[in-house]
């Protein structure tokens, strides 16, 4: 298979602290992989240092071959990378319509392309196409996550980054958004996972790193980590 | 127009542009040489075409203007997370802004006719200077204009959407340093072709802009900091309160009537008559 992201190295900081230290992980073309690990253990900061969010220390980071360490976020979204931040982040004051739009941005010039990327994902998710014209603000959470994930997906990511999609959310609406995600990569689409539910980003993903205060301290395929003693109990809870 | 330029600019960028004033003044003067000295005499234009001319002149000044500006201040001081230093070196550009164009022009006022000033349109019984009905198309054309660019284009949504959240726009494949620097230009575009505008109506000297500029900021705080409908809202309503105190209490009660407004609503409702729509996390 071939490798679509390969983080080497990469150190990331806040100030003068660093959140992660040596991070090196992959992920190859068509793959779901996950991070997981405890709150803190700088999951959130790996996934926004590989959209470009936060600008590395150290490190280098090669997407489909091509060194994009000191490419600004907006050029790594051009390239390729979507994230679904933490939070959802939609834009509040805009319509559902106009946040989807903002996800297609790249396709401005291609309004047919627009307009069919548009109704798929009104399609994956009928809720945004009765709430199209609503500001996103005004929506639940759930909502605003089934937003943040179609906003993501309008650009046709190759790589696509979920930062706790399962966050806040009731669990019939999370099993939603995971079929969704499924869908995304049955169609094409890497996803790198992030999830503070173990459970679920292990039968989600086919391979996983567990992070810890800042560092990978395993990784490898979802099945061998879930027997992982130090998964286990740290992550799953004990039987 | 004048007020919505400061809206704009803090609404994307949360800051507050002090030069904004001078962008004013800069404006009528491109449009004072340009209509009383290149236009008429090296063009050879009529009165009415080259006053029509320098609006436009003056609307470039303040768009080159813009760029400028965001270019050796804003841009340079963006992403060290302070918002202390752009605010005190826009303190500096109109500090020095005003310096020059005192040397360049003096401190003595210039009389700016304009064609339309000359002219009384009536309507039934009550009188206009063109000037001033000029003043309410244009601004309210160039409002409606940028109305339009923020709703319906795909650029004008980006605009908000880097307003919103700018991080996450970028993550959008949005380049909210382009944006920011779209922003800042038609804001001072705005702030100069409003010279250009008010140039007839003011005593034109270095400082004219200043006596806009304070009351440009109460309209901005009346209709809610950063919040376009508010602020023409705001303008709008300022506007109509001030004639009333003309006809009613006599114009040398103005700013009173209007800076009292100003204060009332600090103290009942300080969000401005558009409270901002806040994102609710989680």
């Amino acid at each position: 298979m071939n490798l679509l992201l390969k983080v080497q190295d990469l150190e990331l900081a806040y100030g003068e602290v660093p959140a992660v230290r040596e991070l090196s992980f992959d992920v190859a073309e068509g793959e779901i992989v996950t991070l997981i690990g405890a709150n803190g253990a700088g999951k959130t900061t790996s996934l926004r240092g590989v959209a470009g969010a936060m600008p590395p220390r150290r490190g280098r980071i090669i997407f489909s071959g091509r060194d994009i360490t000191s490419l600004p976020a907006y050029r790594r979204a051009l390239a390729g990378i979507a994230l679904v931040p933490e939070g959802r982040r939609v834009f509040p004051a805009l319509t559902v319509r106009e946040n989807l739009e903002m996800g297609g941005f790249k396709f401005r010039a291609d309004r047919g392309k627009l307009r069919s990327q548009m109704e798929r994902v009104m399609e994956m998710f009928p809720r945004l196409r009765e709430r199209a014209g609503q500001a996103a603000g005004t929506l639940s959470g759930g909502e605003q996550q089934m937003l943040a994930l179609s906003r993501a997906l309008m650009s046709e990511p190759r790589l696509l980054c979920m930062d706790e999609p399962s966050l806040g959310l009731a669990p019939l609406v999370v099993q939603d958004i995971f079929r969704s995600i499924r869908a995304a990569n049955a169609a094409g689409t890497s996803i790198l996972l992030v999830e503070q539910n173990a459970r679920y980003a292990l039968e989600t993903a086919s391979r996983g790193y567990v992070l810890q205060a800042g560092a990978i301290i395993a990784s490898g395929p979802c099945a061998v980590l879930k027997q992982d003693e130090r998964v286990k109990e740290a992550y799953l809870g004990r039987r | 127009m004048v007020a919505l330029g400061l809206t704009l600019i803090y609404g994307v960028l949360n800051q507050i542009n002090f030069a904004h004033a001078d962008f004013v003044t800069v404006g009528a003067f491109t449009a004072f040489f340009t209509a009383t000295r290149f236009a008429t005499k090296v063009l050879g234009l009529p009165d009415t075409g080259a006053y029509l001319l320098s609006m436009f002149a003056a609307l470039g000044a303040g768009a080159l203007l813009g760029l400028a500006v965001n270019a050796a201040v804003f841009a340079p001081l963006r992403d060290r997370g302070d918002e202390l230093r752009p605010l005190i070196a826009t303190i500096g550009v109109s500090v020095l802004l005003e310096n020059a164009q005192l040397a360049l022009f003096g401190p003595i006022p210039y009389q700016f006719d304009s064609p339309f000033a000359r002219e009384t349109l009536r309507i039934g019984r009550i009188f206009f200077s063109a000037q001033s009905v000029l003043v309410v198309a244009v601004s309210a054309a160039a409002i409606a204009a940028l109305y339009g660019f923020m709703r319906f284009t795909f650029l004008g949504k980006a605009l908000r959407a880097v307003a919103q959240d700018r991080e996450t726009a970028g993550l959008m494949g949005i380049n909210p340093n382009l944006l920011i620097a779209l922003t800042i230009v038609i804001a001072s575009a705005l702030a100069g072709m409003a010279g250009a505008l008010l140039g007839p109506v003011l005593v034109l000297s270095p400082f004219a802009g200043a006596s806009v500029i304070v009351k440009a900021f109460a309209i901005v705080i009346i209709g809610g900091f950063g919040n376009m409908q508010g602020t023409i809202l705001a303008g709008i309503l300022v506007g109509v309160i001030e004639a009333f105190t003309v006809q009613y209490l006599g114009s040398g009660l103005i700013d009173l009537v209007v800076f009292a407004m100003l204060l009332l609503m600090l103290v009942l409702r300080p969000t401005g008559l558009i409270a901002e729509r806040k994102e609710e996390n989680v």
